[in-house]
Protein backbone atom coordinates (compact mmCIF):
# COMPACT_ATOMS: atom_id res chain seq x y z
CA UNK A 1 0.00 0.00 0.00
CA UNK A 2 1.54 3.26 -0.89
CA UNK A 3 2.12 5.89 2.05
CA UNK A 4 0.29 9.31 1.82
CA UNK A 5 1.99 12.09 0.89
CA UNK A 6 0.62 14.35 3.19
CA UNK A 7 2.12 14.54 6.41
CA UNK A 8 -1.56 13.32 8.68
CA UNK A 9 -2.27 15.89 11.48
CA UNK A 10 -3.23 15.30 14.96
CA UNK A 11 -6.66 16.98 14.09
CA UNK A 12 -7.43 14.10 11.09
CA UNK A 13 -5.63 11.10 13.70
CA UNK A 14 -8.17 11.91 16.21
CA UNK A 15 -11.12 12.48 13.66
CA UNK A 16 -11.00 9.09 12.01
CA UNK A 17 -12.15 6.14 14.49
CA UNK A 18 -9.26 4.12 14.94
CA UNK A 19 -10.15 0.60 13.81
CA UNK A 20 -7.23 -0.56 15.98
CA UNK A 21 -5.08 1.19 18.36
CA UNK A 22 -3.09 3.78 17.05
CA UNK A 23 0.24 2.83 18.66
CA UNK A 24 2.42 5.59 15.79
CA UNK A 25 4.14 8.94 17.80
CA UNK A 26 3.04 11.06 15.38
CA UNK A 27 6.48 13.56 16.23
CA UNK A 28 8.84 10.76 15.14
CA UNK A 29 7.27 9.11 11.77
CA UNK A 30 9.70 10.38 8.66
CA UNK A 31 8.22 12.99 6.55
CA UNK A 32 7.59 11.46 3.54
CA UNK A 33 6.24 14.71 1.19
CA UNK A 34 8.47 14.62 -2.26
CA UNK A 35 8.21 18.23 -2.79
CA UNK A 36 7.79 20.74 -0.23
CA UNK A 37 4.76 23.04 0.00
CA UNK A 38 7.63 25.62 0.42
CA UNK A 39 8.99 24.64 -2.92
CA UNK A 40 5.88 25.70 -4.41
CA UNK A 41 5.36 29.03 -2.46
CA UNK A 42 9.25 29.74 -3.19
CA UNK A 43 8.98 29.30 -6.73
CA UNK A 44 5.55 31.61 -7.48
CA UNK A 45 7.23 33.98 -5.14
CA UNK A 46 11.05 34.16 -7.63
CA UNK A 47 8.71 33.79 -10.35
CA UNK A 48 6.56 36.69 -9.55
CA UNK A 49 9.86 38.66 -8.92
CA UNK A 50 11.75 37.22 -11.93
CA UNK A 51 8.53 38.62 -13.76
CA UNK A 52 8.30 41.98 -12.24
CA UNK A 53 12.32 42.45 -12.69
CA UNK A 54 12.09 41.50 -16.27
CA UNK A 55 9.21 44.44 -16.66
CA UNK A 56 11.24 46.72 -14.92
CA UNK A 57 14.37 46.07 -17.22
CA UNK A 58 12.41 46.19 -20.25
CA UNK A 59 10.70 49.69 -19.23
CA UNK A 60 14.56 50.80 -17.83
CA UNK A 61 15.96 49.37 -21.15
CA UNK A 62 13.44 51.32 -23.27
CA UNK A 63 13.47 54.50 -21.32
CA UNK A 64 17.44 54.09 -21.90
CA UNK A 65 17.41 53.82 -25.77
CA UNK A 66 14.93 56.88 -25.70
CA UNK A 67 16.51 59.08 -23.64
CA UNK A 68 19.66 57.88 -25.88
CA UNK A 69 17.37 59.24 -29.13
CA UNK A 70 17.05 62.27 -27.03
CA UNK A 71 19.98 63.25 -26.37
CA UNK A 72 21.12 62.32 -29.88
CA UNK A 73 18.28 64.90 -31.37
CA UNK A 74 19.43 67.61 -29.02
CA UNK A 75 22.79 67.01 -30.01
CA UNK A 76 22.06 67.71 -33.63
CA UNK A 77 19.43 70.53 -32.34
CA UNK A 78 22.41 72.18 -30.65
CA UNK A 79 24.46 72.16 -34.02
CA UNK A 80 21.93 73.38 -36.32
CA UNK A 81 20.07 75.94 -34.14
CA UNK A 82 22.68 78.93 -34.93
CA UNK A 83 22.32 78.14 -38.58
CA UNK A 84 18.91 77.77 -38.76
CA UNK A 85 18.69 80.80 -36.97
CA UNK A 86 20.92 82.79 -39.28
CA UNK A 87 18.87 81.22 -42.12
CA UNK A 88 15.44 82.19 -40.32
CA UNK A 89 16.53 85.91 -40.29
CA UNK A 90 18.32 85.98 -43.90
CA UNK A 91 14.72 85.31 -44.72
CA UNK A 92 12.73 87.47 -42.94
CA UNK A 93 15.08 89.91 -44.89
CA UNK A 94 14.37 88.14 -47.75
CA UNK A 95 10.93 88.88 -47.41
CA UNK A 96 11.08 92.55 -46.70
CA UNK A 97 13.01 93.05 -49.79
CA UNK A 98 10.49 90.80 -52.06
CA UNK A 99 7.54 92.73 -50.68
CA UNK A 100 9.29 95.59 -52.33
CA UNK A 101 9.65 94.08 -55.65
CA UNK A 102 6.13 92.67 -55.32
CA UNK A 103 4.27 96.23 -54.67
CA UNK A 104 6.64 97.24 -57.61
CA UNK A 105 5.18 94.20 -59.74
CA UNK A 106 1.44 94.90 -58.44
CA UNK A 107 2.02 98.49 -59.29
CA UNK A 108 2.77 97.96 -62.87
CA UNK A 109 0.39 95.70 -63.37
CA UNK A 110 -2.50 96.93 -62.29
CA UNK A 111 -3.18 98.78 -65.16
CA UNK A 112 -2.96 97.20 -69.04
CA UNK A 113 -0.10 98.98 -71.36
CA UNK A 114 -1.99 101.70 -73.19
CA UNK A 115 0.76 102.22 -75.60
CA UNK A 116 0.54 97.95 -76.64
CA UNK A 117 -3.23 98.49 -77.13
CA UNK A 118 -3.27 101.22 -79.58
CA UNK A 119 -0.50 99.77 -81.38
CA UNK A 120 -2.84 96.60 -81.30
CA UNK A 121 -5.91 98.51 -82.70
CA UNK A 122 -3.64 100.39 -85.37
CA UNK A 123 -2.97 96.63 -86.16
CA UNK A 124 -6.07 95.18 -86.68
CA UNK A 125 -8.44 98.25 -87.77
CA UNK A 126 -8.74 98.26 -91.46
CA UNK A 127 -8.01 100.83 -93.24
CA UNK A 128 -11.52 101.59 -94.30
CA UNK A 129 -12.10 102.56 -90.43
CA UNK A 130 -10.61 105.64 -89.52
CA UNK A 131 -10.15 106.77 -85.88
CA UNK A 132 -11.33 109.79 -84.61
CA UNK A 133 -10.53 109.71 -81.19
CA UNK A 134 -9.58 106.89 -78.29
CA UNK A 135 -10.54 107.58 -74.76
CA UNK A 136 -9.17 104.75 -72.29
CA UNK A 137 -10.40 104.51 -68.71
CA UNK A 138 -10.15 103.06 -65.38
CA UNK A 139 -12.86 99.86 -66.68
CA UNK A 140 -12.31 100.27 -70.45
CA UNK A 141 -11.89 102.12 -73.30
CA UNK A 142 -14.36 103.75 -76.17
CA UNK A 143 -13.04 103.81 -79.69
CA UNK A 144 -14.81 106.71 -81.93
CA UNK A 145 -13.80 106.06 -85.44
CA UNK A 146 -15.13 107.35 -89.11
CA UNK A 147 -16.29 104.28 -91.26
CA UNK A 148 -15.13 105.60 -95.11
CA UNK A 149 -17.21 104.48 -97.89
CA UNK A 150 -20.82 104.79 -98.54
CA UNK A 151 -23.23 103.92 -95.48
CA UNK A 152 -24.90 100.99 -96.71
CA UNK A 153 -22.33 98.92 -95.87
CA UNK A 154 -21.02 100.31 -92.85
CA UNK A 155 -23.01 98.24 -90.59
CA UNK A 156 -21.85 94.74 -91.45
CA UNK A 157 -18.20 96.89 -91.37
CA UNK A 158 -19.07 97.98 -87.59
CA UNK A 159 -20.31 94.88 -86.78
CA UNK A 160 -17.34 92.83 -88.24
CA UNK A 161 -14.98 95.06 -86.20
CA UNK A 162 -16.59 94.34 -83.14
CA UNK A 163 -16.46 90.68 -84.08
CA UNK A 164 -12.73 91.46 -85.03
CA UNK A 165 -12.23 93.25 -81.21
CA UNK A 166 -13.64 89.95 -79.48
CA UNK A 167 -11.97 87.60 -80.91
CA UNK A 168 -8.45 89.37 -81.26
CA UNK A 169 -5.46 87.06 -79.86
CA UNK A 170 -4.12 90.06 -77.81
CA UNK A 171 -7.53 92.44 -76.97
CA UNK A 172 -9.97 89.48 -76.39
CA UNK A 173 -8.22 88.12 -73.52
CA UNK A 174 -8.57 91.35 -71.86
CA UNK A 175 -11.72 92.47 -72.93
CA UNK A 176 -15.37 91.36 -70.91
CA UNK A 177 -17.53 93.11 -73.57
CA UNK A 178 -17.11 95.19 -76.60
CA UNK A 179 -20.34 97.09 -77.10
CA UNK A 180 -21.01 99.51 -80.19
CA UNK A 181 -23.11 102.46 -78.79
CA UNK A 182 -23.44 104.65 -81.68
CA UNK A 183 -23.50 104.48 -85.34
CA UNK A 184 -24.81 107.70 -86.82
CA UNK A 185 -24.12 109.28 -90.44
CA UNK A 186 -22.05 112.46 -90.06
CA UNK A 187 -23.99 115.41 -91.71
CA UNK A 188 -21.11 116.94 -92.76
CA UNK A 189 -19.37 114.13 -94.30
CA UNK A 190 -21.64 111.96 -95.30
CA UNK A 191 -19.80 109.22 -93.54
CA UNK A 192 -21.03 106.56 -90.85
CA UNK A 193 -19.56 107.33 -87.47
CA UNK A 194 -18.82 104.72 -84.91
CA UNK A 195 -18.45 104.36 -81.05
CA UNK A 196 -17.42 101.62 -79.65
CA UNK A 197 -17.12 100.70 -75.83
CA UNK A 198 -14.81 98.10 -75.16
CA UNK A 199 -15.01 96.92 -71.23
CA UNK A 200 -11.78 95.18 -69.46
CA UNK A 201 -12.73 92.14 -67.80
CA UNK A 202 -13.19 92.51 -64.05
CA UNK A 203 -10.36 91.17 -61.93
CA UNK A 204 -7.81 92.83 -63.18
CA UNK A 205 -5.92 93.00 -66.96
CA UNK A 206 -3.53 91.20 -68.30
CA UNK A 207 -1.17 93.37 -70.30
CA UNK A 208 -1.20 92.81 -73.58
CA UNK B 1 2.19 36.43 17.03
CA UNK B 2 5.30 37.52 19.04
CA UNK B 3 8.46 38.63 17.55
CA UNK B 4 10.35 35.53 18.01
CA UNK B 5 7.73 34.15 16.31
CA UNK B 6 7.91 36.46 13.53
CA UNK B 7 11.91 36.35 13.45
CA UNK B 8 11.35 32.58 13.09
CA UNK B 9 8.82 32.45 10.48
CA UNK B 10 11.21 34.90 8.57
CA UNK B 11 13.97 32.52 8.74
CA UNK B 12 11.97 30.11 7.97
CA UNK B 13 10.40 31.62 5.06
CA UNK B 14 13.42 33.78 3.73
CA UNK B 15 13.31 33.36 0.04
CA UNK B 16 9.74 33.88 -0.41
CA UNK B 17 9.62 36.74 1.63
CA UNK B 18 12.98 38.39 -0.08
CA UNK B 19 10.77 37.23 -2.97
CA UNK B 20 7.98 39.02 -2.02
CA UNK B 21 9.64 42.26 -0.56
CA UNK B 22 11.62 42.54 -4.16
CA UNK B 23 8.43 42.23 -6.02
CA UNK B 24 6.84 44.99 -3.92
CA UNK B 25 9.64 47.67 -3.99
CA UNK B 26 9.86 46.56 -7.85
CA UNK B 27 6.12 47.49 -8.11
CA UNK B 28 6.09 50.33 -6.66
CA UNK B 29 9.42 51.70 -8.75
CA UNK B 30 7.18 50.02 -11.84
CA UNK B 31 4.24 52.20 -10.42
CA UNK B 32 6.45 55.69 -10.34
CA UNK B 33 8.34 55.04 -13.23
CA UNK B 34 5.26 54.27 -15.13
CA UNK B 35 5.23 58.08 -16.49
CA UNK B 36 8.34 58.26 -17.23
CA UNK B 37 8.29 56.13 -20.72
CA UNK B 38 5.79 57.96 -22.18
CA UNK B 39 6.89 61.39 -20.99
CA UNK B 40 10.05 60.13 -22.70
CA UNK B 41 8.62 59.64 -25.61
CA UNK B 42 6.68 63.07 -26.35
CA UNK B 43 10.02 64.82 -25.10
CA UNK B 44 11.39 62.83 -27.94
CA UNK B 45 8.58 63.43 -30.50
CA UNK B 46 9.20 67.35 -29.70
CA UNK B 47 12.74 67.21 -29.87
CA UNK B 48 12.54 64.89 -33.29
CA UNK B 49 10.39 67.43 -34.90
CA UNK B 50 12.42 70.57 -33.72
CA UNK B 51 15.36 69.01 -34.96
CA UNK B 52 13.89 67.98 -38.55
CA UNK B 53 12.56 71.29 -38.68
CA UNK B 54 16.00 72.99 -38.40
CA UNK B 55 17.29 70.82 -40.40
CA UNK B 56 14.84 71.30 -42.99
CA UNK B 57 15.26 75.33 -42.41
CA UNK B 58 18.91 74.78 -43.29
CA UNK B 59 17.91 72.60 -46.49
CA UNK B 60 15.09 75.33 -47.42
CA UNK B 61 18.36 77.92 -46.98
CA UNK B 62 20.69 76.34 -49.53
CA UNK B 63 20.06 79.00 -52.00
CA UNK B 64 18.88 81.75 -50.15
CA UNK B 65 22.16 83.37 -49.34
CA UNK B 66 22.36 83.93 -53.37
CA UNK B 67 19.10 84.63 -53.83
CA UNK B 68 19.11 87.53 -50.99
CA UNK B 69 22.12 88.91 -53.19
CA UNK B 70 20.43 89.04 -56.27
CA UNK B 71 16.71 90.58 -54.91
CA UNK B 72 18.81 93.47 -52.53
CA UNK B 73 20.77 94.37 -55.97
CA UNK B 74 17.03 94.05 -57.59
CA UNK B 75 15.88 96.56 -55.65
CA UNK B 76 18.90 98.88 -55.31
CA UNK B 77 17.37 99.54 -58.69
CA UNK B 78 14.37 99.91 -58.26
CA UNK B 79 14.84 102.38 -55.39
CA UNK B 80 17.40 104.07 -58.54
CA UNK B 81 14.11 104.22 -60.68
CA UNK B 82 11.80 106.03 -57.99
CA UNK B 83 10.91 109.67 -58.42
CA UNK B 84 11.19 111.32 -54.69
CA UNK B 85 7.34 113.23 -53.97
CA UNK B 86 9.23 116.48 -52.95
CA UNK B 87 11.46 116.83 -55.79
CA UNK B 88 9.03 118.77 -58.05
CA UNK B 89 11.82 120.25 -60.42
CA UNK B 90 13.58 116.86 -61.25
CA UNK B 91 10.40 115.46 -61.51
CA UNK B 92 9.14 118.22 -63.99
CA UNK B 93 12.71 117.89 -66.09
CA UNK B 94 11.59 114.47 -66.23
CA UNK B 95 8.66 115.32 -68.29
CA UNK B 96 10.64 117.82 -70.25
CA UNK B 97 12.90 115.64 -70.99
CA UNK B 98 10.47 113.41 -72.48
CA UNK B 99 9.15 116.11 -74.36
CA UNK B 100 12.46 117.28 -75.91
CA UNK B 101 13.53 113.46 -76.63
CA UNK B 102 10.11 112.67 -78.12
CA UNK B 103 9.79 116.01 -80.07
CA UNK B 104 6.27 116.34 -79.01
CA UNK B 105 5.06 119.82 -76.93
CA UNK B 106 3.83 119.77 -73.29
CA UNK B 107 1.43 122.04 -72.41
CA UNK B 108 0.50 121.88 -68.16
CA UNK B 109 2.36 118.96 -66.61
CA UNK B 110 1.26 118.95 -63.65
CA UNK B 111 2.16 116.77 -60.53
CA UNK B 112 -0.90 116.65 -58.30
CA UNK B 113 -0.78 117.33 -54.69
CA UNK B 114 0.59 114.42 -52.80
CA UNK B 115 -0.86 113.64 -49.14
CA UNK B 116 1.06 111.27 -46.79
CA UNK B 117 -0.95 107.82 -46.24
CA UNK B 118 -3.40 107.74 -43.25
CA UNK B 119 -1.81 106.49 -40.18
CA UNK B 120 -4.21 102.93 -39.89
CA UNK B 121 -3.60 103.21 -43.79
CA UNK B 122 -0.97 99.30 -44.68
CA UNK B 123 2.34 100.23 -44.15
CA UNK B 124 3.72 99.97 -47.92
CA UNK B 125 7.25 100.42 -48.90
CA UNK B 126 6.62 102.85 -51.84
CA UNK B 127 4.10 105.54 -52.53
CA UNK B 128 2.10 107.27 -55.92
CA UNK B 129 2.07 110.61 -57.25
CA UNK B 130 -0.31 111.50 -59.15
CA UNK B 131 0.29 113.28 -62.70
CA UNK B 132 -1.55 115.22 -65.21
CA UNK B 133 -0.11 116.16 -68.90
CA UNK B 134 -1.53 117.00 -72.06
CA UNK B 135 0.85 116.72 -75.46
CA UNK B 136 0.56 117.39 -78.63
CA UNK B 137 2.68 116.05 -82.16
CA UNK B 138 2.66 113.75 -84.95
CA UNK B 139 1.11 110.32 -83.56
CA UNK B 140 3.93 108.40 -83.64
CA UNK B 141 5.51 110.92 -80.92
CA UNK B 142 3.28 110.58 -79.01
CA UNK B 143 3.16 107.41 -79.21
CA UNK B 144 6.82 107.19 -78.65
CA UNK B 145 6.40 109.66 -75.47
CA UNK B 146 3.49 107.29 -74.28
CA UNK B 147 5.99 104.08 -74.22
CA UNK B 148 8.62 105.81 -73.06
CA UNK B 149 6.09 107.02 -70.22
CA UNK B 150 5.01 103.08 -69.26
CA UNK B 151 8.30 101.32 -70.38
CA UNK B 152 10.75 104.35 -68.96
CA UNK B 153 13.06 105.22 -66.10
CA UNK B 154 10.15 105.16 -63.72
CA UNK B 155 7.50 103.22 -62.63
CA UNK B 156 4.48 104.20 -64.32
CA UNK B 157 0.95 103.33 -64.91
CA UNK B 158 -1.63 105.38 -66.63
CA UNK B 159 -4.70 105.89 -65.56
CA UNK B 160 -7.18 107.98 -68.01
CA UNK B 161 -5.93 108.82 -71.72
CA UNK B 162 -7.74 110.71 -74.89
CA UNK B 163 -6.38 110.51 -77.92
CA UNK B 164 -7.78 112.81 -80.42
CA UNK B 165 -7.02 114.55 -83.69
CA UNK B 166 -5.96 118.57 -83.28
CA UNK B 167 -7.93 119.04 -86.71
CA UNK B 168 -10.29 117.37 -88.65
CA UNK B 169 -7.69 116.51 -91.09
CA UNK B 170 -6.10 112.36 -91.54
CA UNK B 171 -2.45 112.46 -90.71
CA UNK B 172 -2.36 115.76 -88.64
CA UNK B 173 -1.15 116.25 -85.41
CA UNK B 174 -2.40 114.49 -82.42
CA UNK B 175 -3.28 115.66 -78.92
CA UNK B 176 -3.16 113.25 -76.13
CA UNK B 177 -4.20 114.34 -72.33
CA UNK B 178 -3.35 111.59 -70.12
CA UNK B 179 -3.15 111.16 -65.84
CA UNK B 180 -0.77 108.89 -64.88
CA UNK B 181 0.90 107.73 -61.23
CA UNK B 182 4.40 107.36 -61.03
CA UNK B 183 6.01 104.97 -58.19
CA UNK B 184 7.96 107.28 -55.49
CA UNK B 185 9.40 107.66 -52.23
CA UNK B 186 8.91 109.79 -50.05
Amino acid sequence: MALPLKKKSDAAAVTVPPWHPNLRIVETLPDTKVVRTAFFVNGAAMLLALVLVLLLGVQEWKLHEVNKQIDDWQRQIDRDTKQSDEAKALYADFQSEEAKVDEVADFVASRPKLSNIILRLGQITPKKIAFDSLDFRDNGFNIRATIKGAPDPATSDASAYLKQLRVDKVLGPMLHEVDLLTLVKNQMSGRMVMEIFCMYKKGGVKKP
Amino acid sequence: MTNEELMLFLKKNIISVSCVVVSILIGITLYYRSDALPDAEKILADKAQEGELLAANIEDSAQLKEQHVAIVASNAAIDDRMIRVNQLAENYQYMYRLESETGTKLTDPRQNAWTPPAKNAVKTNFTIVNFNLTAQGEYAQILDLLRRLEDGEHYCRVNTLNLRAVSVNRGGPVTMAITFDLLAIE
